[in-house]
């Protein structure tokens, strides 16, 4: 007898299911529907560019599970599933094929080796589902919440494999086909039922055979109605992922123009980030990575996506209908869905989006809300009026005099562009390295290894403005963007081409957000130009006397997750006589940060633990002698957590510049 | 109500500030920032906050000064003014503040006032002399330095804190009355970007002195009661000394410093 299998065996008045599949079918477009005008809801967004590497995302993030693997537990147990499902899907088309159009036979050769295939996968589904479960409801890692749709998914998808099997292994004891081993899980749990004889198998065989179509037309049906929504949802969020640079925020409307700013109403996030509410299955690794959860405070990125999604649902249609008068007040996203605390909590450190598998953009809707709250409402915490008044005032956090900006340099010979235009780079000190006392000394080492270099600067002194990153990343998105166009019109007056700044976040905003307004350079962070000059031997550091000994690099979130700047530094560190390079616990992708990014640095950090010091003292861990940055926010952050931990004289932080300049010879 | 604001434009508290070496009794402007006078946002969130409370009543904001005065109205209407009137005219820069109340007084006489508030003095010259000369020449009550301000628009009076020394006053005057206004009163709000946007679009009305009836007799440019003779930076201050070693040297060392500087 050839192998193969009779369809529908065992089974009158099967054609019953081609009808009572209307009914998940019907759910589930339904489902899908009531999403869609949900997503189509809000703004409009481009999302079709660069179809290409839309495509190779789509492989290697839903196809290949690339972050899901990430994290490795969890990771092995969805692939399992993930693949499981898919070949399960593919054997059920061709089964559907085979029965509904003849198209071809299964039978022979290719029936056990399907059969084999689809026993084997549906096997790993179980497992899988078995280590989910284990994780969820045993192990339960902090980040991962119970809800009871879990509980229902975990089981729907268990019973449907598990019954799938009794009911193979039900044919198998009746019919007994040898080649039927080849069904391995089905033949295995055969014997089991053999004993009960054969009538009786039979009626068991017709039972379980419909529970196992009633099981599966509940989970098709259930799929829009739950996170199973996300086995559509979530590659679809994959291959409309952002084609900005990584450290480029969404433009905002026009400014002259637009009457409103920023997401009052979740209607007014674009289409893409109401996708990405669709798409999350809260598993939570956002959560994990936030240092503003970390550190107990009420944001977790995860509960701003779950929240924006039950905004949506609770709030969508009537938004959709309201008219003139606008839509209900508890459809605000703040304080509705979003408290103020959990908003201003967030230091733009991107490690959620660097976690999540399906490419969630959760910054982007963060920003998008606080520009709402500072351009619409005037409502943010009370420090940073100050902070902006500085900034339009005197181009600086502090409002110190602007016409002092270039006082740091006068001793070292360094001319503005007005004076002397021809020049390397123009080394954009940024705030920070203008202002204040600490960073001003890595300003000038910076200048020192240029010049012994041979490099020549020029910078813009007074001229030079404040690059716009804390104002944008606040929400501030009009004091940024005059900021920044003050910015490029100077660069192009002096037709500037090539930039060095010591600042990341100066840094990310000209490479990454000047282009958009008119502003085009190649620019460098001054850990990238110290990296070649090593390599072009323009810099011999020799063991100048003193001992860095065990130091510790700290990767700034501008500098690493936002442009993917981890060897340089890492190198520059490496060539200095002396180093012993460790890394600390957490570092390059997955670096801590220092708490000083989005506008955080000035604002109080009154909730929970402190971030800078929760890093220090992990730095602190690794028992280094120096701690090294790349970046004038994480200094004054740690240097402030030394002292507020009463630890100052117990480890040096330093920037790698300064580091470098000791380490260079008198000659 | 209505309520008028007198606001001045000063240089920004951080400008670096430098005499002109041709006339001293001016300074140089290059490369100075203006800014609203600080006291005068809290007159204007006043007015506004007022506005807001009763629920009706029109904020005016009124400046006296040169062509560049203007951006300090339009930060008033980016903060919510309803209109602003810049009375501006040559050689108006170097107005004294009798000549400035008057000029004030003239214009504000001409239109319906409940209340006027001002900053309790600007930062530039720190006279906080218009304010109270402007209340004499309308005849209208003052209170200088208020922290606190409770306005009963009912029977047209109010009730005002002001700071005296190491302590409060509280005073009740009718309305109209001219208040100045202290930190402390208020928290001034920050503009929403439809404010900023308004405020850069607005028509600001500009008024000379024959606008307002006045020549420059009658204002008092020509024959000021204060005249700045000359402007000086005070003297920067010398560096500390730190005496260093065994206490008996380094009490013989301060002891001869101090004999030396006369101090002893």
């Amino acid at each position: 007898m050839e192998p193969t299998r009779i369809i529908y065996w065992n089974i009158p008045y099967h054609n019953l299911v081609y009808i009572l599949v209307i009914i998940p079918i019907a759910l589930f477009i339904w489902g899908f529907i009531r999403i869609f005008r949900l997503i189509a809801l809000g703004k409009p967004d481009n999302r079709l560019d660069h179809l290409g590497s839309r495509l190779k995302d789509k492989l290697l993030y839903v196809l290949g599970q690339w972050r899901v693997f990430k994290s490795p537990l969890i990771g092995i147990a969805h692939g399992m599933v993930f693949f499981g499902f898919l070949v399960l899907l593919v054997g059920t088309m061709l089964e559907a094929l085979h029965v509904l159009f003849h198209l071809f036979e299964i039978k022979g050769w290719f029936y056990l080796i399907l059969s084999f295939l689809l026993d084997i996968l549906g096997f790993a589904v179980l497992v899988g589902i078995i280590i989910a479960a284990v994780r969820r409801y045993i192990l339960r890692p902090k980040y991962l919440d119970r809800m009871w749709e879990d509980g229902v998914i975990l089981s729907l998808i268990a019973l449907v494999v598990i019954t799938g099997f009794i009911v193979e292994a039900l044919r198998i004891a009746v019919l007994k086909p040898p080649f039927e081993v080849w069904s391995t899980v089905g033949w295995t749990i055969a014997p089991i039922f053999e004993g009960l004889g054969k009538s009786s198998i039979l009626t068991l065989h017709q039972i379980m055979w419909w529970v196992h179509m009633a099981l599966s037309f509940a989970f098709i049906a259930y799929i829009p109605f739950s996170k199973l929504r996300h086995i559509f949802t979530s590659p679809a969020s994959v291959f409309f992922r952002s084609s900005l640079p990584k450290g480029e925020l969404p433009p905002t409307e026009d400014l002259e123009q637009a009457e409103t700013f920023g997401a009052a109403t979740v209607n007014q996030l674009t289409w893409k980030d109401l996708l990405d509410l669709e798409a999350c299955t809260r598993c939570g690794r956002c959560e994990d990575a936030c240092p503003a959860h970390a550190s107990e405070k009420p944001l977790s990125p995860k509960n701003i996506i779950i929240d924006l999604r039950d905004n949506l649902h609770r709030w969508g249609a009537k938004i959709a209908k309201a008219g003139d008068e606008g839509p209900p007040d508890d459809a605000l996203i703040i304080p509705t869905s979003i408290e103020p605390e959990e908003l201003w909590a967030c230091t733009t450190c991107r490690a959620c989006m660097e976690q999540c598998p399906i490419l969630i953009e959760h910054l982007p809707k963060i920003v998008e809300v606080r520009r709402e709250q500072v351009l619409m409402q005037s409502a943010f915490p009370k420090e940073l009026q100050l902070t902006f008044k500085n900034m339009e005032t005197n181009s600086n956090p502090w409002g110190l005099g602007w016409a002092e900006r270039g006082k740091w340099a006068e001793e070292l010979g360094v001319k503005t562009l007005a004076e002397d235009a021809d020049v390397d780079y123009l080394f954009y000190v940024g705030c920070m390295g203008s202002f204040d006392e600490r960073a001003k000394r890595v300003a000038c080492d910076f200048v020192r290894l240029c010049q012994r270099a041979g490099i020549k600067l020029g910078i813009l002194g007074g001229e030079e403005k404040c690059c716009g990153d804390n104002a944008r990343r606040a929400g501030n998105e009009y004091l940024s963007y005059m900021l920044m166009l003050e910015n490029i019109e100077t660069f192009n007056a002096y037709d500037v081409r090539r930039i060095v700044t010591i600042c990341p976040h100066g840094y990310n905003t000209i490479k990454n957000e000047y282009p958009r307004f008119g502003g085009r350079y190649a620019v460098f962070h001054h850990s990238e130009l110290l990296a070649d000059l090593l390599l072009d031997g323009k810099l011999t550091p020799c063991n100048n006397g003193g001992k860095p000994g065990r130091v510790i690099y700290h990767d700034s979130c501008y500098l690493g997750r936002y442009n993917d700047i981890y060897a340089e530094p890492r190198k520059i560190l490496e060539a200095i006589p002396g180093v012993v390079l460790d890394e600390a616990l957490q570092h390059h992708r997955k670096s801590f940060c220092c708490g000083g990014g989005g506008g955080r640095m000035w604002l109080e950090e009154e909730i929970g633990k402190r971030i800078n010091e929760m890093r220090m003292e992990e730095l602190m861990g690794k028992d280094p002698q120096t701690v090294v940055t790349a970046c004038g926010f994480c200094m004054t952050m740690f240097e402030d957590a030394l002292k507020a931990k009463d630890m100052v004289g117990q480890v040096a932080v330093k920037d790698i510049a300064e580091l470098l300049w000791e380490a260079q010879g008198e000659g | 109500m209505n309520i008028i604001v007198c606001v001045k434009q000063v240089p920004d508290t951080e400008a670096i500030i430098q005499v002109d070496s041709v006339d001293n009794s001016r300074i140089l402007e290059e490369g100075i920032t203006f800014i609203l006078n600080p006291y005068d946002e809290y007159a204007v969130e006043e007015g506004l906050l007022i506005r807001e409370r009763l629920g009706e009543g029109k904020v005016t904001a009124v400046t006296v000064g040169p062509s560049r005065s203007e951006s300090a109205l339009r930060d008033a209407l980016a903060l919510g003014v309803d209109t602003a009137v810049h009375i501006t005219d040559e050689g108006i820069e170097s107005a004294d503040p009798f000549a400035v109340a008057t000029i004030l007084s003239k214009f504000i006489s001409s239109l319906p006032h409940d209340l006027i508030l001002c900053g309790r003095q600007a930062v530039d010259d720190d006279f906080a002399q218009v304010p109270a000369i402007l209340a004499e020449l309308l005849g209208l009550p003052q209170a200088m330095f208020v922290v606190g301000l409770e306005i009963d628009s009912q029977d047209m009076k109010c009730k005002a804190r002001r700071e005296v020394d190491g302590s409060h006053e509280v005073v009740e005057m009718v309305l109209p009355a001219v208040i100045t206004c202290s930190r402390g009163l208020n928290e001034p709000r920050y503009p929403s970007i439809r404010g900023k946007m308004q405020a850069k679009k607005a028509e600001i009305p500009r008024k000379s002195l024959a606008d307002i009836g006045l020549d420059v007799e009658s204002a008092g440019l020509a024959s000021p009661k204060v005249k700045v003779r000359s402007l000086g930076l005070p003297p920067s201050r010398e560096a500390g000394k730190k005496l260093e070693g065994e206490v008996d040297d380094v009490v013989k060392v301060l002891v001869e410093e101090l004999k030396s500087r006369k101090l002893l």
